[in-house]
């Protein structure tokens, strides 16, 4: 057994051999300098969500206080209005359209900092109609697509890509540099054993690593974000799985430096490998998943809508639009004057064909979210075989920028929309209901229950961990058995 | 002398089993790419050829129908899939391709692919353009890394210089054999690509110029990446230091330079929020820009004018609907304000792009993607065109519609009809050269500072 002084002095060595190699001095300056940034921008990105929701609950307060008022002063004016009767709140159609939109809202979770995932394409906020689900100015947030086609350089991004990088190129070598510097023959003089002598140099370099690593990566977000997060599951989570990341790359390290080959073999043996499980796996399963489970495009739910839409004003909706335009009181024929009859025929009109286009969507939409939902089922079955694929969607997970939190929101969205359609669509139905809308009701709109959505119970957190803590432990074990064949 | 070490070295890198499990490899890797560029171009161009007719045809036999109701059914525009697009599909999937066309709404491009995909997207799209631009940059540092230290590391290289080979038939002779293996892969892709692109429907004539100066393009950015590769294999010394001078090169350029320029452009020109936009537009609808009063006030004002104009008293007596009208007007006064709003936000990007671009200096990966993105026309600007055509085609229906409106309160598939069919040709040749002109800029600047360190790498060589 080596005793506690050699350690001692292998620790020390070590220490002195890494501050030494300027080349890795400077490489680990700049890599830091960028895990540094990301933080930042991640932390940056959380804070601007924050302050845009803040800014949607304001808008809301202004929107429904001036929805009040107007009642109150038409009330107080015998029921008349004195502007454009399209903007006229007491008709349940009019504020359904202009003020009576709620804001459903995914809160961000602090951890978003550290993975931005998919919360830079999916949008945190809707605003909720009766008509459509969302309506926003674009898709989502307004956002540049070149930017977003370039990707986001976030903590997981760095770690996931940057560090494996940094990993290689601190380990690579560790035997091999001994051979061609030529001081490996000086080694086999000493009366320690040379396996466990290199396992340990990668092992301190490992605690190094981490140490210096997680000291950093706390600090740093504890000033940024407070230190409400350390309390998590999802950061002791996190914790986990970057570490084992980490590990992982030290285990191949010493795997590949067992085979006792040239450094250039062995750095161009880790590059490759990380190229292929990095970049090209989950290229591939994309293509194969695709293949399996292709999911429709939006365009096709689309013209499915329209062709139910069609069909229905091909029978009882041309019945319904020439009762209602044809109808005197709603004088819509005229065309001259805005009459109440046409807002209400208007209003009817609407909500009868967003049943027939709802009833079509449901279907289009099953088939949409059921591809995608397959396809991250898929994901969930394959991710073992990239580490950098299952650390991405771990890490998402725990964020709360996992698909499948986004999944959530929008379905909790589509079901306040319809509590939505339930409480104006019966104010809309009848001519005796339809110009009644009172502040009482401005006080009974429903409001969407904001949450954070970062839980991730249909995320099994153990398989992953166990397959590559089995498998780092696998590569070490083997890895140190080829060492004390190569030393010998 | 040169054709001798060309040979000598070309036989040299295909000796190895690295090369050959290497250039395997990538073999499988331009299959893969091809085939599923193909086939995204197939299923794209064929659903959004057919959606354009479908959507078209559901908007002309929609029936009897009030004449604003029935355009608020509208169609949609489809930005056709670019013919090159099954080489480099560029940003389609973040920008979206349908554009509603429907009354009072300027129109937006939705349906962005990327929100509907899983997150192995953010990995990226295995095409050849995806295989160009990040995975065949390594391959070439990985093929040429140790051309020279090769020769330091086994003490070859005092045999080299003292045969009697020149310094110069050297260099030559070890860069052309690398660029040989480089075009070699490159021919094969080109080849390929084009015949698929033969086997495509897309129009040739219209993409074959294109094609070629992509090609050519691909030539120089590969011939650039060689040289680079040659001269540090000759100025580190060492094939280790080498490789990892290089990977760093790759992994900066390829990821880091083009993600942190993203951030640093979000930074310094923030985009405006979807919550800030809709309530500064809808204000300036509302209550009128530069004083020129609210809604109310405006449609007021209209009314006189109309009564004006058609020398009667009241509303009722005016031979036209006035419905059709305050529409028509509020269409153009609304328009300009959602036109100022949206040139504010194209202006935005396009000042995020600018700087996106002039951070590409320090990545030709960068500058060739934008490059390949123009001459493909998968790019921002072709977006931006199709956006604003497919909005003057709204525009167009809105006042046919409106005019029709003035004199019937229905209209039937004969007035449905009428309304023309959305069509859209992308920028011909000289127009997407002169938008990626800046590409080319940064691909030059690199060509000279690709010879700079040719000479600088060449002085080196001495024992």
């Amino acid at each position: 057994m080596m005793n506690k002084n050699m350690l001692r002095i292998i620790a020390k060595h070590e220490i002195k051999l890494l501050l030494r190699n300027k080349v890795l001095v400077y490489l680990f300056t700049i890599i830091f300098f960028m895990l540094l940034s990301a933080l930042w921008i991640g932390s940056s990105m959380h804070k601007k969500q924050l302050s845009t929701i803040d800014k949607v609950h304001a808008y809301n307060k202004e929107i429904t206080d001036s929805l009040v008022t107007r009642i109150k002063r038409i009330e107080a004016n015998n029921m008349v209005y004195p502007g454009f009767i399209w903007d006229d709140p007491t008709f349940a159609y009019n504020t359904a359209r202009n003020e009576g939109p709620q804001y459903a809202i995914k809160e961000p979770f602090p951890l978003q900092a550290i993975s931005i995932g998919q919360s830079d394409l999916q949008p945190f906020y809707y605003k909720v109609y009766i008509n459509k689900k969302q309506y926003l100015t674009y898709d989502g947030e307004i956002a540049n697509s070149f930017l977003q086609f370039i990707g986001n350089f976030d903590f997981a991004f760095v770690v996931i890509y940057l560090f494996p990088l940094l990993i290689i190129v601190f380990t690579y070598n560790v035997l091999s540099a001994e051979k061609e510097q030529g001081t490996w023959v000086l080694l086999k003089t000493s009366n320690q054993s040379l396996a466990r002598l290199i396992a340990f140099r990668i092992a301190i370099r490992y605690i190094l690593f981490m140490l210096f690593f997680w000291l950093l990566v706390t600090t740093v977000l504890v000033a940024l974000l407070g230190g409400a997060f350390l309390s998590t599951v999802n950061w002791w989570w996190t914790v986990t799985y970057v570490s084992l990341y980490f590990a992982f790359w030290f285990g191949l390290s010493l795997f590949v430096n067992s085979f006792s080959l040239s450094s250039t073999v062995n750095a161009m043996t880790l590059i490759f490998i990380w190229l292929f499980t990095g970049i090209i796996v989950p290229n591939i399963l994309q293509i194969g998943l695709n293949k399996v489970y292709p999911i429709p495009s939006r365009i096709s739910m689309v013209n499915e809508e329209r062709k139910a839409l069609n069909s229905y004003f091909e029978k009882d909706g041309q019945e319904l639009t020439k009762e209602v335009f044809n109808n005197p009181r709603t004088m819509i024929r005229q065309a001259s004057v805005v009459t109440p009859g046409m807002v209400y025929g208007y209003g009817v009109i609407v909500y009868k064909s967003q049943e027939i286009k709802d009833a079509a969507a449901e279907v289009a939409e099953r088939k949409l979210y059921g591809q995608i939902a397959r396809q991250q089922d898929a994901i969930r079955q394959l991710q073992l075989l990239s580490p950098a694929l299952t650390l991405q969607e771990q890490l998402a997970a725990f964020a709360g920028t996992h698909w499948h939190q986004f999944n959530q929101f929008s379905i909790a969205v589509d079901t306040f929309r319809k509590e939505t359609q339930r409480f104006y669509f019966p104010k809309m139905a009848s001519e005796q209901t339809y110009r009644t809308f009172t502040v009482e009701d401005a006080a009974r709109i429903p409001r969407f229950k904001q949450q954070v959505y970062a839980g991730f119970d249909w995320l099994n957190v153990y398989i992953p961990v166990f397959a590559y803590a089995g498998i780092t432990g696998l590569m070490i074990v083997f890895g140190y058995r080829r060492l004390l064949h190569v030393i010998k | 002398m040169i054709a001798h070490i060309v040979r000598k070295e070309l036989r040299e890198i295909f000796r190895t089993s690295k090369m050959t499990w290497m250039m395997g490899g990538l073999l499988v890797l331009i299959a893969l790419s091809l085939y599923n560029g193909y086939s995204y171009y197939v299923s794209h161009s064929q659903m959004l050829k057919e959606s354009q007719e479908v959507t078209y045809k559901q908007f002309i036999s929609q029936g009897n129908k009030n004449p604003h109701l029935g355009a608020h059914f509208g169609f949609y525009a489809y930005k056709p899939t670019a013919g090159l697009a099954m080489i480099d599909n560029g940003i389609e999937d973040y920008t979206g391709n349908s554009f509603y066309l429907e009354p009072h709404k300027r129109g937006i491009i939705k349906f962005k692919e990327v929100t509907d995909a899983t997150s192995l997207k953010s990995f990226g799209f295995l095409n050849i353009a995806y295989l160009i631009q990040f995975i065949f940059p390594l391959f070439i540092f990985l093929i040429c890394h140790n051309i020279f230290s090769k020769e330091w590391e086994n003490g070859t290289i005092k045999m080299l210089l003292s045969s009697r080979a020149t310094k110069r038939d050297i260099y030559i002779g070890k860069l052309i054999a690398c660029l040989c293996v480089v075009f070699a892969i490159i021919a094969i892709i080109a080849v390929t690509a084009f015949m698929l692109l033969l086997k495509s429907d897309a129009d040739l004539g219209a993409v074959i110029y294109n094609y070629l100066i992509y090609v050519s393009g691909l030539i120089v950015f590969s011939a650039i990446l060689t040289s680079v590769a040659v001269s540090v294999s000759l100025i580190t010394r060492s094939s280790t230091l080498s490789l990892v001078v290089l990977s760093g090169c790759w992994l900066a350029g390829v990821f880091l330079i083009p993600r942190l320029a993203a951030e640093i452009s979000k930074k310094v020109h923030p985009s405006i929020t979807s919550i800030e936009f809709e309530a500064d537009t809808f204000n300036k609808m509302q209550y009128g820009v530069d004083g020129e009063g609210t809604k109310d006030y405006r449609r007021e004002l209209l009314l006189r004018r109309t009564l004006q104009q058609y020398h009667v008293d009241s509303i009722q007596q005016l031979p036209v609907f006035f419905i059709p009208i305050t529409i028509e007007y509020f269409e153009e006064s609304d328009g300009k304000v959602m036109d100022r709003a949206y040139g504010a936000i194209e202006q935005n990007q396009a000042q995020q792009d600018a700087l996106v671009r002039s951070l590409s200096l320090f990545s030709p990966f960068l500058a060739f993607r934008d490059f390949s993105m123009h001459m493909t026309a998968t790019d921002m600007d072709t977006h931006n065109d199709f956006a604003q055509k497919a909005e003057e085609h709204r525009r167009r229906i809105g006042v046919m519609v409106d005019d029709f409106y003035q004199k019937n309160t229905e209209a039937t598939n004969a007035f449905w009809k009428t309304v023309p069919q959305f069509r859209y040709e992308p920028p011909d040749t000289f127009r997407r050269l002169a938008a990626s002109i800046e590409a080319i800029g940064v691909l030059l600047c690199w060509v000279v500072g690709t010879i700079v360190l040719m000479i600088f790498s060449y002085r080196r060589m001495k024992i």
